[in-house]
């Protein structure tokens, strides 16, 4: 019945607990009356209503009422949220983006958030992009976006925020069972099982999802998205082992095949080539929970994860070998956290860990390892009879190739009234260079380039040079030590007011984020012996991200409830507006090719980032078990690629229209088991093949879900 | 054809100047001689550079590399000046920031000349954006060249418009094709 993008709600918590008894109660936030509980914004259980920084959160209810089997189609119905295309391989017409979409936060891009499963990291980016179309939606409890620098307690890649998804756990006997039938001869099947025997939990889910992809230009051949089928798995199983010490282990497998097809030249002719990509995912976690007293509790985990992406493809009419690709990831994190909480006083919650990973792919300069020591301490107060929130916490990061990194965060919450409430926080974030930007070693065999990773450079220019496939009489010399990249970094503030009467919720935000040490693509000042440049990393860019957003919501009728959010989003690069400032940046027109000097008004500001995004949402439920829900969701027009000669966008040849994505979804339940479920997705069959390929045309489904729901035996703890 | 043609009389037109003013004895700038044309050049290392003449305003045929009747030659991104290492002549470059139209006077001094051949007076890369995406070769707005032509006698301001890949068949390019606007003060002044 409730949707989303509420920062700091109650009325919106209380929304989703009382839907179902049809009782709709508006109250404030300060009552704590309120059960739901994020743990995402402090790393600890808060109720929503008292969190400090912005997040949003996504329940089950609202994923099931979207129909969605797509992750990404739930978190861009979200306010601020925009699922973009990766920079790189936009520029592949017709071809899906090779590394994918990824969420753009505050402006920010998808490298820059981090993305987490039940509190621990997904690894397997590529090019900074995490493929969230790994991830089934069907086992999802609740999905907590903390917006702004989270560094001070997730480290390296919290820049613009985390994600965190919730999954099931275990809970009273449930066997469910769903068939998703959609365009594009897309099968799904979920089957999920929960249960408690006296002290054990356990949790089950099974997802297989299978599809014909689509071809959004029949003029190229190949499929703009092959055909693919996905398998996911979890289980979960908790154990108390005393009444003080609760063990909780996790077990995920993802594992998916997609065909390759296309055209590629072989020796100067056309020729079809075709093979598989397998990517797996595979997960183990363990935690005991140790409560040492009714306060204050510890918990050790330990995380391990391997992500492969295994790729080839042959030529149909030899069947030789035509290219191949490989990348293996794995990450092992211990850890150790400690919680004391002193009830109407202050939250306390510290903790230290590790991170070893290893990479070892094809395109990487032989089998890596990094390894990061981290601690963190994070202390709430709870003042002037708990109307003031006050938070202050840090954390460290030590990885072998960097300094000791310090990530402080600070944020209040003042709550003056039962209606008010206003909020500020300020933090630091960073991300560490990735294994890319160290130790890519990656020659384009087609164009003739190079790329290659700071920590690699020296080495294979003295290679290259060695073979005779340097440029004659490049002087290396300057990169024979290559100093290593400095983690870029960032600080951002936030502050917001949220309004709550009666039917009416109504929050407002302002932002500013610093990035400072961004790294970036350089070319080197010679080339390879054909001519062709040899890129590297470089730590050069500065630049900011700044805007405001507002979120409404408003319960129209018993059955009828309207929201909406926008976000008004700058995004600049500041040496860019430096250069404009003292008349050196010059623009060419596009048909007298001429150039001119650009102005402030004509710079939009940095690719991909739109000015304007909004979303309005309608949603119906009855008593009854009917429910529709209907969302609209704008993205404002963005920067594309520069094409006129100085590397900025300032026109709008350079732009992407904006575009709307309409999708409805209505259900309807049969009985007490019985559940169906019709909708459409982007009913305006928007498509835009060259410059987002991953928007399918319009599409429907219908699903079918059967819940055998017993009560529990047990009582739970 | 039509390249050609043009060519052809442009270079006709560029012999009556230059004819005209042989007998001029003080540089008294004349209005510059003033022109678009498009070079195609090549990409591949074994492949001939493309040469052009400010003077003659024309492609100049590779046998006359090692003349002084050409001023700049190019392959795929590298730019020769006519010089030291480069060929016979004493043509030098700059490269300034502006718009082509509103500078009107060569400097006077300060030419770089083609040192050696690793340590080219243009140097790769500073004139251009290579989008490694698109793989395209976008001049940067606002760069115009001035030219001490290979006598060592006159000037020349130059920009490039656009640079864009050669059509072609196959899987990938092998030609760019430049285009660039000029103008050659035959007087010998520095002034267009």
């Amino acid at each position: 019945m409730k949707k989303t993008h509420y920062f700091f709600t109650i009325a919106l918590v209380l929304l989703q607990l009382q839907g179902f008894a049809q009782t709709r109660v508006f109250k404030d936030t300060l009552d704590g009356s309120s059960e739901t509980v994020v743990v995402t914004a402090n790393r600890s259980e808060r109720k929503m209503g008292n969190v400090a920084v912005p997040v949003i959160l996504i329940s089950k209810k609202t994923i099931s009422q979207t129909g969605s089997l797509r992750i990404q189609d739930i978190l861009q119905e979200q306010t601020g949220i925009v699922i973009v295309n990766s920079a790189l391989g936009t520029s592949l017409n017709g071809y899906p983006n090779p590394f994918g979409q990824g969420v753009q936060m505050l402006g920010l891009d998808p490298a820059y958030t981090a993305i987490l499963l039940d509190g621990e990291p997904l690894i397997g980016r590529n090019a900074g992009i995490l493929k969230l179309g790994r991830l089934a939606t069907g086992n999802i409890k609740q999905v907590e976006i903390v917006k702004g620098p989270s560094s001070s307690l997730y480290g390296s890649e919290a820049m613009a925020g985390v994600i965190n998804i919730l999954t099931d756990q275990p809970s009273k006997e449930n066997i469910g069972f769903q068939l998703h039938r959609a365009s594009n001869n897309t099968w799904g099947t979920t089957l999920s099982y929960a249960n408690r025997i006296h002290k054990t939990g356990i949790q089950f889910f099974l997802n297989r999802l299978s599809t014909d992809g689509y071809d959004l230009d029949p003029n190229i051949y190949g499929k703009t998205v092959d055909p693919y089928r996905d398998w996911n798995g979890q289980l979960k199983i908790t154990q108390e082992l005393s009444s003080k010490l609760q063990l909780l282990i996790s077990l995920r497998n993802y594992d998916a095949k997609q065909d390759n097809n296309y055209q590629i030249f072989y020796q100067n002719l056309p020729a079809i080539a075709s093979g598989y990509t397998t990517e797996t995912d595979r997960s183990a976690f363990a935690q005991f929970k140790w409560l040492l007293s009714p306060n204050s509790k510890l918990y050790f985990r330990g995380f391990y994860d391997r992500y492969t992406n295994q790729s080839f493809v042959n030529l149909d009419k030899t069947g030789l070998r035509f290219d191949e690709t490989s990348f293996d990831q794995s990450v092992f994190k211990p850890e150790i956290q400690y919680e004391k909480n002193r009830p109407g006083k202050s939250q306390y919650v510290a903790g230290f860990g590790s991170n070893i990973e290893m990479i070892d792919a094809s395109r990487y300069a032989g089998k890596q390892n990094l390894a990061t020591l981290y601690a963190f301490t994070q202390k709430e107060w709870y003042l002037l009879s708990q109307k003031l929130t006050l938070i202050a916490g840090a954390r460290v990061d030590k990885r072998t190739d960097f300094d000791l990194h310090l990530s402080p965060r600070l944020a209040l919450a003042y709550k003056p009234n039962g209606h008010w409430k206003f909020t500020a926080s300020a933090g630091w974030g960073f991300k560490a260079p990735d294994f890319r930007h160290m130790y890519l070693n990656f020659y384009n065999a087609q164009i003739g380039y190079s790329l290659l990773g700071t920590a690699t450079l020296g080495q294979e220019l003295t290679k290259l040079q060695q073979q005779g496939l340097l440029q004659t009489g490049a002087d290396i010399s300057a990169y024979a030590n290559a100093t290593g990249l400095k983690p870029e970094t960032s600080f951002g503030m936030h502050v917001g007011a949220k309004y709550t009467s009666g039917r009416l919720v109504a929050e407002w935000g302002l932002f500013r984020n610093n990035i400072s040490n961004l790294i970036d693509v350089y070319a080197l000042p010679f080339t390879r012996s054909n001519g062709l440049p040899i890129y590297s990393y470089r730590n050069v860019g500065q630049v900011f991200t700044q805007g405001a957003e507002m979120d409404l919501s408003y319960q129209l009728s018993k059955h009828v409830k309207l929201s909406g959010g926008y976000q008004f989003l700058l995004a600049k690069d500041k040496q860019v507006l430096e250069n404009i400032d003292n008349g050196m940046l010059y623009k060419r027109d596009p048909i007298s090719l001429q150039s001119s000097l650009v102005s402030r008004q004509d710079y939009v500001g940095l690719a991909n980032r739109s000015k304007h995004s909004l979303n309005a949402k309608i949603l119906y439920e009855t008593a009854t078990g009917f429910d529709a829900y209907f969302r609209a969701v704008y993205r404002g027009a963005f920067g594309f690629m520069d094409k006129n000669g100085n590397n900025i966008i300032d026109n709008d040849a350079e732009m992407t229209p904006g575009y709307w994505m309409l999708n409805l979804a209505a259900s309807k339940t049969i009985g007490s088991k019985i559940r169906v479920q019709i909708g459409a997705e982007n009913l305006l069959d928007y498509t835009n093949p060259v410059q987002l390929s991953n928007i399918p045309g319009r599409t429907y489904f219908i699903n079918l879900n059967l819940n055998i729901i017993q009560p529990t035996k047990h009582k739970l703890p | 054809m039509k390249n050609r043609f043009n060519f052809a009389i442009i270079a006709a037109i560029a012999i009556v100047f230059t004819a005209c003013q042989k007998d001029d004895v003080a540089p008294v700038a004349v209005p510059a001689y003033s022109s678009t044309q498009t070079l195609t050049v090549n990409f591949s290392a074994t492949k001939p550079f493309a040469f052009f003449g400010f003077k003659d305003s024309a492609l100049v045929a590779n046998s006359d590399s090692t003349t002084a009747k050409w001023d700049f030659g190019l392959r795929l991104t590298t730019f020769l000046v006519n010089s030291n290492a480069s060929g016979p002549g004493k043509a030098g470059v700059i490269m300034q920031d502006g718009i082509f139209a509103s500078l009107n006077t060569a400097p006077s001094s300060g030419y770089a000349y083609d040192t050696t051949s690793t340590k080219l007076a243009i140097k790769d890369g500073s004139w251009y954006d290579y989008n490694a995406l698109s793989h395209a070769f976008i001049p940067k707005a606002g760069k115009v060249f001035f030219f001490r032509t290979a006598d060592g006698a006159h000037y020349a301001k130059m920009q490039l418009l656009s640079v864009n890949y050669a059509p072609f068949a196959g899987p990938a390019p092998s030609q760019l094709l430049y285009k660039f606007q000029y103008a050659y003060q035959p007087s010998g002044s520095n002034s267009f």
